[in-house]
């Protein structure tokens, strides 16, 4: 599982906590054998609820591996919220959770 | 005043003569099974130690998120400086190795005992045996150990597997042996300190008849083991120096552990007879002698078999 998300509702406000396992190389690294380390990191992230956009995110090499975000937006419980990452190998993922 | 004082004295001091005596001081009195018990809370990797009770992830979810993530973070990536808890699969072997219960901890069974044992940090030992069941399987669920419908129980919970517990291993390294000398011994009035490693430790001491006494009491005779002239190398010989001074000269300079010293050539010459390859072994591979112990490649991993083979040819030019 690539990602972990919580969304909790209290007074109309949906408060999510995500975690994305993720390298996120910068493509800066060496190994120890002092070969390159290829660049992979996520570049777009968008949080979907209710069939509404209600996050969206540019990350770049300078956030950490395994990134974690959060934010809050006006929403109410049993809302499906849906996260989906895109990185720059192309490899995506998306998880549903609903808000409790 | 103080005759009451002393009336109060004298009838605790009768007290005390009358209580409970324990053992032959009359000192103390036996723990009972039940003080015994609130001791003996360690938890076996193999799950011994464990009460009975019950717990579910999603319990355990509830009391992570209220007694446990406001440090160790809502997904176990801790807050801060924290411990990390989750995550680091595939570090270990890296230059930023992160260890945590997933990438590193061999046994389930010290999570159960530690959060028993020691946590909520401000409140150790607050939580039910319940309460540490589904925690404990939360940590684990972080971790993707175990599915969200993990029930933890006695029997479930010793059954769980930790990635990483194949990476750790009995050592098996064989004991120092420390033989005595029990004739023929060296007498230790004539032992001489000549030197310390970085004025620390005392290092290497000499019989009489080593020259090096005789010489610090005035004798004519000098040091025999230092080879005052230089020696002849071979190519080899001089690509090992390099290997020698970085790995080898810390011991074999001064003869530390039982180290033949470079340049005494009587300590060499019946290593020398046994042949290169018989040295070129013991120096690889790593060697149990009477008087020492020659650690596989000097310790340093690092070199190749190469070059401890040059390492010890230049040691044999420089000793014969």
């Amino acid at each position: 599982m690539s990602m972990r998300i919580r969304a909790k509702e209290q007074n109309g406000l949906v408060t999510v906590q995500s975690l994305i396992r993720h390298p996120m190389e910068t493509g800066l690294r060496k190994d120890k054998d002092g070969n390159t380390i290829p660049e992979h990191w996520i570049q777009e992230v968008v949080v979907e609820s209710a069939g509404k956009q209600v996050f969206a995110a540019a990350l770049n090499t300078s956030v950490s591996k395994d990134p974690f975000l959060s934010f809050a937006f006006a929403g109410k419980k049993g809302d499906t919220l849906k996260m989906s990452w895109k990185d720059s190998a192309g490899e995506t993922d998306s998880t549903e959770v609903t808000v409790s | 005043m103080s005759k009451s004082l002393n009336s109060a004295l004298a009838a605790v001091l009768l007290v005390c003569a009358g209580g409970v005596q324990a053992g032959v001081l009359g000192l103390g009195s036996t723990a009972t099974p039940e003080m015994i018990a609130g001791w003996d809370i360690d938890i076996r990797p193999d799950g011994q130690g464990l009460p009975d009770g019950e717990g579910s992830v999603a319990d355990g979810e509830a009391i992570y998120e209220a007694q446990c993530a406001s440090c160790h973070g809502s997904f176990g990536e801790g807050v801060g400086r924290w411990p990390v808890l989750s995550g680091g699969f595939g570090t270990l072997d890296t230059l930023d190795p992160k260890k945590t219960v997933g990438s590193y901890w061999p046994y389930a069974s010290t999570l159960w005992d530690y959060i028993h044992r020691a946590m909520p940090y401000a409140a150790p030992q607050s939580l039910t045996d319940d309460e540490v069941y589904s925690v404990a399987a939360y940590v684990l669920y972080l971790n993707d150990i175990v599915d969200d419908d993990f029930i933890s129980n006695r029997e479930t919970f010793s059954k769980v597997k930790m990635p990483n517990e194949a990476n750790f291993y009995v050592d098996n390294r064989p004991d120092v042996q420390n033989t005595r000398c029990m004739e023929n011994c060296a007498d230790p009035r004539q032992f001489e300190i000549v030197t310390t490693i970085n004025g620390v430790t005392p290092t290497g001491h000499f019989k009489e008849d080593s020259g090096v006494a005789a010489n610090h009491y005035g004798g004519a005779t000098p040091i025999a083991t230092a080879k005052a002239t230089e020696v002849a190398l071979s190519d080899a010989a001089t690509n090992g120096k390099s290997v020698y001074d970085k790995a080898c000269m810390a011991c074999h300079t001064m003869g530390i552990a039982g180290a033949p010293k470079t340049g005494d050539v009587a300590d060499w010459s019946t290593r020398i007879a046994q042949g290169m390859d018989v040295l070129h072994s013991n120096a690889i591979n790593g060697y149990q002698g009477e008087k020492g112990v020659m650690p596989a490649k000097g310790g340093n991993m690092s070199l190749s078999d190469d070059e401890v083979r040059d390492a010890v040819l230049y040691m044999v030019e420089s000793s014969q």
